[in-house]
């Protein structure tokens, strides 16, 4: 199975595109994309809490485009350390953050300023003290080594044009005996050339 | 699987995700069996890669 993309992929190009798509995930979440966003999507076919998602800011919640639930691989314990790569507008990471508590912290990575934007505002506006949101990119992730209990993810890593890079990043800034609790789409059969060197189809 | 050839344990895909149902991209997702999944792994307490 490929694990990196075709050699001439314009990477920086592939770049450009997931960043726009996602500043406007972020700007207008009722738009016209391949996806599915927001709270109800995420309660009925991907089952989150609803209850847990009311009481989120809807300005975050409106901008999740998760492909599946982190949340529901295994409890994450108070006073834990974790880390969102590609946390969006902060839905995943702020359910973090209330799951490990005011001893825990809650950490998120994204590449697209005005999703960490967002996700900063959703945080203080929920009153979470212990989430942090910084500026990065999954194949260099702005986190110190074996320094995290638990990563998660939900429909980013996919993106990254070097899966070995990437899920290398988070070997590298898990404690031992740390836990990944990973969401993202699958594909069941190998792609062809040409399919994957076509970025429409990569982005949507 | 790649998590496993990076060294890490207790792969485990737990659950799927019909996530792609509905939308524009649906007949795609079921074409090339495209779907969300849910999956632990663990790092393990000794990390001799």
């Amino acid at each position: 199975m490929a694990h990196t993309c075709p050699v001439d992929l314009d990477t920086l190009r592939l770049r450009a595109e997931i960043e726009s798509i996602y500043r406007r995930v972020a700007t207008e979440p009722s738009g016209d994309f391949h996806f599915h966003r927001g709270p109800t999507y995420a309660a009925e076919m991907l089952d989150y809490d609803a209850g847990a998602l009311a009481r989120l800011p809807a300005d975050s919640t409106a901008s999740f485009a998760g492909v599946a639930n982190p949340h529901r691989i295994a409890p994450m314990t108070a006073g834990a350390t974790v880390v969102d790569i590609g946390c969006g507008a902060g839905m995943d990471l702020m359910l973090a953050a209330e799951a490990v508590g005011p001893g825990g912290r809650a950490i998120g990575v994204d590449m697209t300023e005005a999703m960490a934007g967002r996700a900063r505002t959703a945080a203080k506006s929920r009153g979470l003290d212990n989430v942090e949101v910084r500026l990065g990119d999954a194949m260099s992730l702005p986190v110190d080594s074996e320094s995290v209990d638990v990563v998660i993810s939900n429909g980013v890593l996919n993106l990254t044009p070097d899966k070995e890079q990437a899920f290398g990043e988070v070997f590298r800034i898990l404690k031992p005996g740390g836990q990944f609790l990973y969401g993202d789409i699958v594909v069941a059969t190998e792609l062809s050339e040409s399919i994957r060197r076509n970025i429409d189809l990569w982005t949507g | 699987m790649l998590l496993g050839h990076l060294g890490f344990d207790e792969v485990d895909v737990k659950e799927r995700f019909d996530c792609f149902r509905g939308t524009s991209k649906e007949g795609v997702a079921r074409k090339y069996g495209v779907v969300g999944v849910n999956v632990y792994a663990r790092k393990p307490l000794s990390t001799v890669r």
